[in-house]
C-alpha cells in the first residue's frame, strides 16, 4: 500500500545496489511504496510492485504500438496511450532520407521502438534499429488493432506464456504486441482474426490455468 | 448494516462497506463503493494530456469532477468536489507526472448519510486501483451528535434529521494525521476531541477494508505460481 516502507528492500538494499521499479521509491534512506500490490523481485536486485494497469507510461527501449494523428514539419504525432503524444521524425525510418519520405497518413499505425522516454519532455520513437535495419518494425498494414490492459500486453510477451504459443498451434497468423496495451492481430481471413482477437481479449478475465483452454476453444468457435 | 449499539449509547460501528473494482471500461481505474445504503462510483483517469492553461512543469494537475445523482452540480456539489481535492492534492505524488493531468469523476448513486466520506473513500480506492502515485492512502469518516448528545458514527440518513452537528475527518494511513475537518453545527471542545478518536478508530476499519480488497482483487487476476512471474519478466523495462 503507498506510503509503508518496504523493509524488505531495505535489507536487500545494505549489501549491494538495489534497482527500484514502478511503485518504488526513494525518501531518504527510507523505501516507500507509491503504488498499491504485491511485491515483485527479479534477481539479482531488482524490485517492483505489480499492478493492474490500463495506463502506459513511455520509457526507453519499450515496443509500442501507436497511431499517427499528425504531421508536423519534419515530425509526425504519434498517440501512443501516455500522456503525451510522442514524436517520430520522418527519418527515423528504413530507407527515408530528406528526398524519399515515408508515407504516412493520419490513422497509420505504427509499431516502433521508444528512443526517449522522459517525464519532462515529449517521448520520442523510431522505426529502425542501430544498423539503420527496419527488422520487424515500421507501418502496420491491413489487420485488426484493439487495446488490452498493460499486464496482458506484457504476459503475451513473456517468454514462458503458453498463451501465443497455443494460439500458432490453430492457426497462422501475424501479431505485433506493444506494451502500451495495444494489439494489431493479422491472420487469413477477416473471420479468422477477429475470432483471435476475440480470444486474446477474453484471456483478460482468465487465470493463468485457463489460457490452454481458451485457445484451444478458439478452434471449435471459428468452426461453429 | 446498522450495528447494534455497544458503547453506552453510542454507535461506533461504520455501516457494512462494499466495492466492486473496475466497473467501467474506459477510464484506467473505477470503483464502485457503498457504505451502508450511500453508492458512489469514481474513476480515475491519468496521466492524461492536459490543457495549456492548467499546465504546470512542477507536478500534475489534479482535476476533480463530483456529479449528483440527478442534475447538475450546484453549490453544494461544488463544495464537496473542493474537499476531495484537497485531500487528493495532499495524498497525490503529484511530481512523479509532471506536465499531467490526473482526473477523477465521482458520481453519485444513492445518498443515505455521510456521503462526504463515502466519496472520499471511494477516490482514494479509484486512485489506489488506477495505479497512480499517492504519497500515502487516506480514510474519511463521518460522524453526527443527535439531539440527545449521543454521538452517530456512520450515520443512516434518518439518524440525520435531528443532528446537532456532523463532523468529517480524514485521516492518512502513515501517520494518522488529520488530512481534512468538516465540522457543522454546535459542539464543545470535548466532543470533538472525543469524536475525532472515534474517527481515528473508525480509519483503521477503512484501511484494513482498502488492503483486504486489493489483495483479494490481485491474488484474482494472477493466480500464476510466482516464480514464473520472476523469471520472464526480462523484457519489461526498469527503471532505477
Amino acid at each position: 500500500m503507498p506510503g509503508e516502507r518496504v523493509r524488505v528492500v531495505e535489507d536487500a538494499a545494505k549489501n549491494k545496489r538495489v534497482i527500484l521499479g514502478p511503485g518504488l521509491r526513494r525518501l531518504d534512506d527510507k523505501v516507500v511504496a507509491s503504488k498499491a500490490g504485491p511485491l515483485r523481485h527479479k534477481d539479482p536486485n531488482t524490485f517492483w510492485v505489480d499492478n493492474y494497469q490500463r495506463r502506459y507510461v513511455p520509457a526507453r527501449g519499450d515496443l509500442i504500438i501507436g497511431i499517427v494523428k499528425a504531421r508536423v514539419g519534419d515530425l509526425y504525432r504519434v498517440d501512443i496511450g501516455s500522456a503525451d503524444t510522442a514524436a517520430i521524425s520522418y527519418l527515423a525510418f528504413e530507407a527515408a532520407t530528406k528526398k524519399n519520405r515515408p508515407d504516412l497518413n493520419p490513422g497509420d499505425l505504427l509499431y516502433a521502438r521508444v528512443l526517449n522516454a522522459n517525464a519532462d519532455i515529449e517521448p520520442e520513437l523510431v522505426c529502425v534499429n542501430s544498423n539503420g535495419k527496419r527488422g520487424k518494425l515500421g507501418v502496420l498494414q491491413d489487420g485488426f488493432f484493439f487495446k488490452c490492459s498493460l499486464n496482458l500486453a506484457r504476459l503475451l510477451l513473456r517468454e514462458s506464456c503458453p498463451a501465443l504459443a497455443a494460439l500458432t498451434d490453430e492457426m497462422p497468423f501475424e501479431i505485433a504486441v506493444g506494451v502500451n496495451g495495444r494489439i494489431w492481430v493479422k491472420a487469413h481471413s477477416m473471420r479468422e482474426t477477429v475470432g483471435l482477437a476475440n480470444a486474446i481479449m477474453s484471456l483478460e478475465q482468465a487465470g493463468y490455468a485457463e489460457i490452454d483452454k481458451i485457445c484451444g476453444d478458439l478452434n471449435s468457435v471459428m468452426q461453429t | 448494516m446498522n450495528k447494534t449499539n455497544t458503547e453506552n449509547d453510542a454507535k461506533v460501528k461504520l455501516r457494512e462497506m462494499h466495492c466492486k473494482f473496475n466497473p467501467l471500461s474506459r477510464c484506467d481505474g473505477s470503483v464502485m463503493y457503498s457504505q451502508g445504503a450511500t453508492v458512489v462510483i469514481a474513476a480515475v483517469l491519468g496521466p492524461i494530456e492536459v490543457k495549456t492553461q492548467n499546465l504546470s512543469i512542477e507536478g500534475s494537475y489534479l482535476e476533480c469532477n463530483y456529479r449528483p445523482k440527478a442534475g447538475l452540480p450546484q453549490v453544494k456539489e461544488r463544495i464537496r468536489e473542493a474537499a476531495i481535492r484537497d485531500v487528493l492534492e495532499l495524498a497525490l505524488l503529484s511530481e512523479a507526472y509532471p506536465r499531467a493531468k490526473m482526473s477523477l469523476q465521482v458520481q453519485e448513486l444513492e445518498d443515505r448519510g455521510s456521503i462526504d466520506a463515502c466519496a472520499l473513500n471511494a477516490a482514494c480506492l479509484a486512485m489506489l486501483i488506477g495505479g497512480l502515485p499517492l504519497k500515502y492512502s487516506f480514510a474519511a469518516v463521518h460522524c453526527i451528535i443527535n439531539e440527545k448528545g449521543d454521538f452517530i458514527l456512520d450515520p443512516e440518513e434518518s439518524e440525520t434529521q435531528h443532528q446537532k452537528a456532523s463532523f468529517t475527518f480524514a485521516f492518512d494511513s502513515v501517520d494518522g494525521d488529520l488530512l481534512l475537518v468538516q465540522t457543522k453545527g454546535a459542539f464543545k471542545i470535548a466532543q470533538f476531541n472525543d469524536i475525532e478518536c472515534i474517527c481515528r478508530q473508525a480509519s483503521v476499519e477503512i484501511f484494513d477494508f482498502y488492503r483486504s480488497n486489493i489483495a483479494k482483487y490481485h491474488s484474482k487476476s494472477e493466480d500464476q505460481p510466482l516464480a514464473t512471474i520472476e523469471s520472464a519478466r526480462s523484457e519489461l523495462p526498469m527503471e532505477t
